[in-house]
């Protein structure tokens, strides 16, 4: 069965404040190489899904800087490939209202597609799944709509929360804010759907003026389509600074790493063709993932470190996050900070955060 | 079929069986022989070629290729998918009538291609091998070989005495010119030796090595017989000297010195110079990762590499695993080495894939170039062996 893949590169709800002011959630850097973008692109490569769209809302520069023409995804192909839809391509002129907004704006790709079904997926996602389980759940329980989950404490704001029966059938479907302690199944705004289902509940919640694809599609439908959950062990919602740090922290254990990067099949991404990271002489390093390129002079615990970046000698960095090519000089110390890339820390300059709140260091900035 | 006129064509003799490399060649040509942490040997080649301005490259093939083309593939790495032009795997080939033969040598490898070369109608040639490693701008030897009117240009780089017996050896005039040429030499006349960087004009390349082909007496070498015959016939040829680094790497001793001269910022080569990157085929690994109460110093590392043990002065290519306890000093661990609980490596070379067991020690401290053990791609060192240095393991087929 031939699937088509759609990935929303943003979502109103985000709330990553500095590090999304230039680019799109999904155009996140996370995990020491990769855009949040590389798995969804990844998942579809692996499961033989080729043909994709992307729907950019706003700042997609970065986005479109990444992707290219899809080369290193392998999505560079004379037949299908790689679509993308900037926000203005969509009838209306204005930047669209929401996911049916977004859908409805397309129509014309949906409706020349060939694929007879359509995996729609939020680019916030940390995930490696094998498309094709999705769609043989999918065929098995006979579903109408399978939706993406997790059962999980929640980390992000908003979470749509199912309720289903011993068969993943969900009965009910619950979309709250703020924060809870509780676990729970929650969606991880992923969807496998019939093309032509899709296509009919676009155009009817559009013509009702209904966009939000969540609360006005899956809650108002839950008791007349056959809605199933496909329940995943791994994955990681991103949507603010808060579950962006855990995530990326989870990275730290081997069984996660292993999970997310080799699973289903190997996660690409944009090749940089950075030289192998060389550790001086007085390197201490410790519970840290280094993506290449780096020069490590000084002591990297429990972090993550980013293509390109340079740790001086007697530079501390303990639980924190360093984008690409960020330069932490002599005697600086990070503790809980999260620096975009090109971010300078000068000289003896001391910043720390907290585990629930680390301090965000906007893009290129010099501390 | 109608190709765009290129300027220069390159030919990268990449065919050799590299036998002073005992066990790391056993399955795979030389240039695809891992180096440098995410490298292969022929990446220096290809990505001179590129940031050079060249675009139109034959790869020659003849020992052990799969590996070789697989990893060459479209060329893509290296920039080198093109339209016009692009990288070309060229092994030997059957002929009408049932003739064709082997790649004799390296003058007959370009003969037995002189239609590809035809097919995009250049006016120099430019000939290299795939098993050096240095970074050099062919551009700027071209427009040496260019200003002087040359019919051949040698790229020449100075070696001590006792080295210049296994290189083309050549004097030259004051202007370059080169006046008289040996190949390897049992008292050499000068220490200026060839780096197996040639620029031909192509007409004039052309005719020699069809002369050459007629010549049976002849080795069909461009050291033994082409450039003693152009420089016979008066030709102008001239040198044209490389003073960076430059590294043949031919044998266990000396692949073991130019990865440690990664390590060593003086040495010359440094591969995190943006303005002349090499490019190599990605492999999709995730970061690397030091686990609390690793040790990593000293040392050149690549994606997907998990660590738990102490590794010093050493370089490690994609995905080798040091588990806790174990030490990795001063070695070469080629990609998917697994490093167990315990194990010790020292001074060591150890290829794709090898399981060096808990406890196992291989290589010794203090060895000398000569006496770096190499362990064969694939093979498992059992729990607690010892191999003594200067070693060399059989590999194991998959």
């Amino acid at each position: 069965m031939s699937v088509k893949g759609i990935i929303f590169a943003s979502d109103r709800e985000v709330k990553l404040n500095e590090l999304t002011i230039h680019r799109t959630t999904t155009s996140l850097p996370y995990g020491s190489r990769y855009r949040l973008i590389d798995f969804a692109l990844s998942n579809f490569v692996n499961s033989g899904v080729t043909s994709v769209g992307i729907i950019a809302r706003k700042n997609y520069e970065s986005l479109m800087d990444h992707i290219r023409m899809g080369r290193d995804w392998d999505l560079n192909r004379k037949n299908a490939g790689i679509a993308v839809f900037p926000p203005l391509s969509f009838g209306s002129g204005e930047m669209s209202k929401g996911k049916v907004d977004s859908l409805y704006g397309i129509m014309s790709y949906l409706v020349n597609a060939k694929e007879d079904y359509v995996y729609l997926t939020n680019g916030n996602l940390a995930i490696n799944v094998n498309i094709n389980d999705v769609v043989a759940k999918f065929e098995k329980t006979n579903a109408d709509i399978v939706v993406m989950a997790h059962e999980t404490i929640p980390s992000t704001s908003r979470r749509v929360v199912l309720e289903v029966d011993d068969s993943d059938k969900v009965n009910d479907i619950l979309i709250s804010e703020g924060y809870t302690s509780i676990r729970q199944l929650v969606s991880l705004g992923a969807y496998l759907i019939k093309r032509d289902l899709l296509i009919s509940l676009v155009q009817s919640a559009y013509q009702r003026n209904q966009m939000d694809f969540e609360k006005d599609i899956l809650q108002r439908k839950v008791g007349s389509l056959q809605m199933y959950a496909y329940i995943v062990d791994c994955a990681y919602v991103i949507d603010d600074i808060k579950s962006y740090y855990n995530a990326s922290m989870q990275l730290l254990n081997d069984e996660v790493r292993d999970e997310l990067f080799y699973s289903n099949g190997r996660i690409y991404t944009k090749v940089k063709d950075s030289a192998p990271t060389i550790y001086k002489e007085g390197a201490e390093v410790s519970n840290s993932l280094i993506a290449d390129g780096c020069i490590i002079g000084g002591k990297v615990t429990n972090s993550i470190l980013f293509r390109g970046v340079v740790v001086e000698e007697g530079a501390e960095i303990v639980d924190s996050i360093v984008m690409e090519k960020g330069r932490i000089s002599r005697g600086a110390k990070l503790s809980h900070v999260i620096t975009d890339k090109q971010v300078h820390v000068a000289e003896d300059r001391v910043l720390s955060g907290t585990e629930t709140y680390p301090i965000v260091v906007a893009k290129g900035k010099q501390v | 079929m109608y190709y765009n006129k290129k300027e220069t064509v390159a030919m990268l003799l990449a065919g050799g069986a590299g036998t002073r490399l005992g066990v790391l060649t056993r399955d795979v040509a030389k240039p695809a022989v891992p180096f440098g942490g995410k490298y292969r040997i022929i990446d220096f080649t290809l990505s001179n070629c590129i940031n050079s301005g060249i675009d139109t490259i034959g790869v020659l093939t003849q020992y052990q290729p799969f590996e070789l083309n697989q990893y060459i593939g479209n060329g893509q790495p290296w920039d080198l998918d093109r339209v016009n032009g692009g990288v070309f795997v060229l092994p030997p080939y059957m002929r009408t009538g049932n003739s064709g033969e082997w790649y004799k040598g390296t003058a007959n490898a370009i003969y037995q291609n002189i239609n590809f070369i035809k097919g995009y109608n250049p006016e120099y040639v430019l000939i290299l091998s795939g098993d050096h490693i240095y970074k050099m701008d062919y551009d700027k030897m071209l427009d040496e070989h260019k200003k002087k009117n040359a019919d051949c240009t040698i790229a020449v780089i100075n070696v001590s005495i006792d080295e210049a017996k296994r290189f083309g050896i050549m004097k030259t005039d004051e202007e370059g010119r080169i006046t008289e040429f040996f190949e390897k030499p049992k008292n050499p006349v000068s220490t200026k030796a060839s780096m197996g960087i040639y620029i031909f004009n192509w007409q004039r390349l052309k005719q020699y090595l069809i002369a050459d082909e007629e010549d049976k007496t002849s080795s069909n070498d461009f050291g033994k017989n082409i450039i003693p015959n152009m420089l016979a016939d008066g030709l102008n040829l001239y040198a044209y000297e490389f003073d960076g680094y430059w590294k043949d790497v031919g044998t266990v001793g000396s692949l073991w010195q130019a990865n440690m001269d990664l390590l060593d910022a003086n040495s010359g080569i440094n591969l995190s110079d943006g303005a002349w990157k090499i490019y190599a085929r990605n492999m999709a690994e995730p970061p690397q990762c030091v686990h609390s109460g690793a040790k990593v110093v000293n040392t050149l590392m690549s994606e997907g590499c998990v660590i738990s043990g102490e590794v010093k002065h050493s370089i490690l290519s994609q995905k080798v695993t040091v588990e806790e306890g174990a030490i990795v000093e001063d070695s070469i661990l080629f990609p998917g080495v697994v490093v167990k609980k315990g194990a010790i490596v020292r001074y060591s070379i150890v290829d794709s894939g090898v399981v060096v067991g808990e406890g196992a020690r291989v290589g010794e401290e203090n060895a000398t170039l000569d006496e770096i053990a190499v362990i064969g791609a694939h093979a498992i060192i059992q729990k607690d062996t010892v191999i003594a240095k200067g070693s060399m393991v059989e590999g194991r087929s998959l």
